[in-house]
């Protein structure tokens, strides 16, 4: 076990420069200026080479090395080690100015956002987007488990047929659609909870529902099958013959066997969903990570598209892993 | 089974722990949502409607525009009086004694200087940089630092650490020291404040109202600043603009600021006029789905929505005018008094339909040509004559456009000054088009004519044409729009005509490079000058991306800046103006924009419909609250300034009538 920690914990290194050079190489093709609005003023030459300058834009190398170096801390370790950063400290305070605000990984200023930097936003958006998505998880859990305990009790019943309609409805239909008609529902026409926004456990339940559905339903669809390969196996023909009650028999050896390709789903599912999502931040107007992977790109804000990018890479990462861990935690079978 | 409930359980306590730990925005006094998430609070470098707006509230620049006044007059601000001397060139602020920052510390004329050395600054990046550059010697300054850091950058490679580092310093003290012996701009004393500018400006008063030449709190900002040793540049760093450290002299100042959250304003008690403001707190949430904002209005949560984009805003606009034929006698009548519209629509019957306003704004939407003799790809280009222009022009049915592609209220344009926004402005007639016409005589003459010119041009058969190829960007409906004007020109002049839709940014960049037949544009107004649209047609103007080059037109606006007398300036621009939209048609004035509000005219006052739509949300009321006087604030007119809002400072308003005159 700690072998593969180890392993995998090293190989996200490797994973995430390669990951960084694709995305930067794509993001640098964009066509356009990140630093020109275009409905805006332009200004002059000399103000677009100054800007350009200062933010590295005017040469690929040297901002591939530089964001590199500043996102994974090299160049904070390397300030610190060398002194200078205890110098900068010491320069701004005799001159009464303030300290540099250094951030160990350092993921640069926003060129669309001017007053803020990329820590600060994913710092703002992150925790949203991690809450909104657990409790999407957990209810996507509860109901798609429960929907496939239920298919799968009575296959080819009324419930199965009725679940699978459920599910394929809850993958098929957009959240865009699915979560317009849920807020005329609950939030216009019988206005029982607040139509968007965030800060209150009440406002999360329309956007994690939406959210949660297609996990659901996938969820819904694993369960089921794994379920009633489950029920015709020979363990559970063991433990019905030592008289154990049917519910025993389904939660404690059955639901247990077929739960497994359900948790390698929520490996990245839960990485998706923490991550946010564009449509569903856009109905609820949810201040969460998901509209920034869209508006990033379109506005070519590249320090922006780097960061979200490196982030999300972090997370798949690790949460593979976390998933690898509770899989040989659960069957220890499993090598 | 407790395995399987481990992760659940940890899960449910990382959420837990997530939501305790945050909290909504907080009700407000009066509630809106600007028209997109604010960029930047840095004044200088601000550029985006909403960050303008949200400074009016922060900041207060020299004058202020009387918003309320129909003229939107030049008032005093910071300023409480000032005079201009005989050639127009030299302007002398007196500050007012009582201005003062949000931390109590006196507004002095030497905030001004530091602020507006930022704005003409190459480093800092502003959009605005050539409002400053009006100033003397600020350009020719702005051109020796942009050389001099160029020339650094290339040479700062070769050097050791150290000495870059004191060579970027030394070429910052140099560029201050330059600027003191070269801009003239200097304060007198704490209070007086003397600004000579290159060229006599009439309309440089409106520019001081201009939100991006406001003060900035030297002592914090300057503590931001720091000469960057690579490229030898002023690197402004982030984190003044940010509540708790920002010090503003405006209205209000900023208490919280959530990233795509929210932002917070609360009444700002040492500005010199906070008991005539009427709200304590304003919140503005950040709700960027069309939407969601016209249902944060109709829920309740939300006093106005400042850009109703929803695409039902047609069935709105529809209601609204249903309402006003119900009512068409007292409309009438209103009307006849002189009332504004808001007053108007506060008159009429409570009606939900009212609470919609389409209004018309000092922006037009147009075609550009490109002018250049080759097109990008080498070919001839056919637009190159005026003649085809001009036959295009014509043949646009622009009634149609605005009436059943549009249908939200635009009016039809014809000439690229918006008519009636500019004081003392008669725009020219423009050329007239297909939709003039009243019979179908006409209509047919008007074909003829413009197939003529098509003749004229070396294009008798219509298939000698080359295909032409409109680029717009694939939002906000410029698509419908293409369409209806290429079936017009596929109709009547015979051509065929191809879309190339694109993305923003990449449209942009063809639009400035250039790289397009024609294309869909416009532009707003940003001053109260017809120059501020007809500058853009000039040669040489970093915006003409028409490419239109005309000794006649850019000698008409040459004569018009050495024009003294006022009057007789507006005519040579009016001149000006004939040329290009009636004659040489480097672009197709199409309609102008309509900015659709909503709000309730019963509950909220102090907005204003001008089309320069510039608000200034301090002076707003809410009717159904305790606070404040409670009277609905309706528009002026004539010598009405300021009435009863504001303590008049009478030297500064005849100054500023004076030079108007």
């Amino acid at each position: 076990m700690t072998g593969l920690v180890v392993r995998r914990l090293l190989q996200l290194p490797v994973i995430l420069l390669v990951i960084y050079t694709l995305t930067l190489l794509l993001a640098w093709a964009i066509p356009g200026n990140p630093l020109e609005n275009p409905e805006g003023r332009r200004p002059s030459a000399e103000v677009q080479e100054a800007l350009k300058r200062q933010y590295n834009l005017d040469s690929f190398p040297r901002f591939y090395l530089s964001y590199l170096s500043s996102a994974t801390g090299v160049s904070y370790a390397a300030d610190w080690l060398s002194g200078d950063l205890a110098a900068e400290r010491e320069e701004a305070e005799a001159l009464g100015v303030a300290p540099p605000r250094r951030a160990v990984f350092d993921l640069g200023p926003s060129l669309q956002y001017n007053d803020w930097t990329v820590n600060e936003i994913v710092a703002g958006a992150m925790p949203v987007s991690v809450s909104l998505g657990l409790v999407a998880v957990l209810l996507a859990l509860g109901l798609g488990v429960g929907a496939g305990v239920a298919g799968a009790v009575r296959p080819n019943s009324l419930i199965d047929l009725l679940t699978l309609v459920v599910a394929l409805v809850g993958i098929s239909l957009p959240s865009f659609v699915v979560g317009t008609l849920l807020l005329l529902a609950l939030g216009v026409l019988v206005p029982a909870l607040p139509v968007g926004g965030w800060g209150t456990l009440d406002r999360m339940v329309l956007p994690a529902v939406t959210l949660s559905l297609p996990f659901a339903a996938y969820i819904a669809r694993l369960t089921r099958i794994g379920l009633v390969e489950a029920m015709t196996a020979d363990y559970v023909r063991t433990a019905r013959a030592k008289g154990l009650s049917e519910r025993a028999v389904l939660v404690n050896h059955a639901l247990k066997n077929a739960f497994l390709p359900v948790l390698s789903y929520l490996g990245p599912a839960t990485a998706l969903a923490v991550t946010g999502s564009f449509v569903v931040e856009k109905v609820f107007v949810v201040p969460g990570m998901g509209q920034h992977f869209v508006n990033a790109v379109l506005n070519k804000d590249l320090f922006l598209i780097m960061g979200v990018v490196l982030i999300f890479a972090t997370l798949l990462v690790l949460m593979n892993l976390l998933v690898d861990v509770l899989y040989r935690w659960i069957d220890p079978r499993i090598e | 089974m407790i395995k399987l409930l481990a992760p659940v359980i940890v899960l449910a306590a990382l959420v837990a722990a997530v939501t305790l730990t945050d909290e909504p925005v907080p009700e407000a006094d009066f509630t809106f949502i600007n028209r997109g998430d604010v960029k930047t609070l840095d004044p200088q470098r601000m550029s985006w409607l909403q960050d303008l707006r949200i400074a009016r509230l922060l900041y207060e620049p020299l004058v202020r525009l009387d918003v309320l006044h129909e003229d939107y007059p030049p008032i005093p601000g910071v300023a409480r009086h000032w005079s201009v001397s005989d050639d127009g060139r030299t302007y002398t602020f007196f500050l007012r004694d009582d201005a003062a920052w949000s931390n109590g510390e006196p507004v002095t004329a030497d905030h001004f200087v530091y602020a507006w050395r930022r704005g003409m600054l190459p480093d800092l990046g502003a959009d605005y940089q050539t409002f400053f550059l009006l100033v003397e010697g600020a350009g020719d300054w702005a051109a020796w630092r942009s050389a001099a850091t160029t020339r650094f950058a290339a040479e700062s490679p070769g050097l050791a650490a150290p000495e870059r580092r004191r060579r970027a310093e030394a070429l910052w003290r140099e560029t201050l020291e330059r600027f003191d012996e070269s801009v003239a701009m200097r304060a007198v004393g704490d209070r007086t404040l003397e600004i000579t500018l290159e060229v006599p400006t009439p309309y440089f008063l409106d520019i001081c109202g201009f939100i991006s030449l406001c003060p900035v709190y030297e002592p914090v900002v300057s503590r931001y600043e720091r000469v960057d040793p690579t490229t030898g540049l002023l690197k402004q760093e982030l984190g003044w603009t940010k509540p708790g450290v920002c010090v503003t002299n405006g209205p209000f100042r900023l208490a919280k600021w959530r990233f795509k959250r929210e932002m917070f304003f609360e009444k700002n008690e040492h500005w010199w006029a906070a008991d005539t403001v009427a709200l304590d707190t304003i919140a503005v949430p950040s709700i960027e789905d069309p939407n969601a904002a016209v249902l944060a209005f109709e829920t309740g949560s939300v006093d106005w929505v400042s850009d109703v984009t929803v695409d039902y805003r047609i069935e709105l606009a529809r209601k609204k005018r249903e309402l006003y034929e119900e009512h068409a006698g007292l409309v009438a009548e209103l009307r006849a008094t002189g009332k504004d519209v808001f007053a108007i629509d506060a008159a009429l019957p409570d009606d939900p339909r009212k609470n919609f306003h389409v209004l018309p704004t000092f922006g037009t939407y147009w075609y550009n040509f490109n002018c250049q003799p080759r097109l990008p790809d080498g070919r001839a280009n056919p637009f190159h004559d005026a003649r085809v222009r001009r036959a295009f022009a014509m043949t646009v049915d622009k009634r149609s456009l605005v009436d059943e592609v549009l249908r939200v209220g635009n009016p039809v344009a014809r000439t690229i000054v918006p008519p009636g926004s500019v004081a003392g402005y008669d725009a020219p007639r423009g050329l007239g088009c297909v939709s003039d016409a009243e019979t179908d005589a006409e209509r047919e003459a008007i074909v003829a004519c413009a197939r003529g010119l098509l003749a004229d041009a070396g294009y008798a058969d219509p298939g000698s044409f080359p295909t032409v190829d409109i680029l717009f960007n694939k939002d906000a409906g410029h698509d419908l729009t293409a369409q209806a004007i290429a079936k017009n020109w596929q109709e009547h002049l015979g051509v065929s005509v191809t879309l190339a839709v694109k993305e923003i940014k990449v449209y942009a960049d063809d639009l400035k490079n250039s790289n397009f037949m024609i294309s869909r544009a416009g532009w707003f107004g940003d001053y109260a000058d017809p120059t501020t649209f007809l500058d853009l047609n000039a040669t040489g103007n970093g915006n003409n991306d028409r490419k239109y080059s005309s000794p006649e037109y850019d000698g008409l606006l040459a004569q018009a800046a050495a024009e003294p007398d006022p009057a007789r300036r507006l005519d040579i621009l009016e001149e000006a103006e004939r040329l290009a939209v009636e004659t040489d048609l480097p672009l197709i004035p199409l309609y102008h924009y309509v900015t659709p509000y909503l709000f309730d005219p019963d509950v909220v006052t102090g907005i204003n419909p001008h089309p320069r739509a510039t608000q200034d949300l301090y002076l707003v009321d809410i009717l159904t609250d305790t606070k404040g006087p409670n009277r609905l604030l309706e528009i002026r007119s004539g010598d009405d300034y300021e009435k009863g809002l504001l303590p008049a400072a009478s030297a500064g308003v005849a100054a500023a009538r004076e030079r108007s005159e």
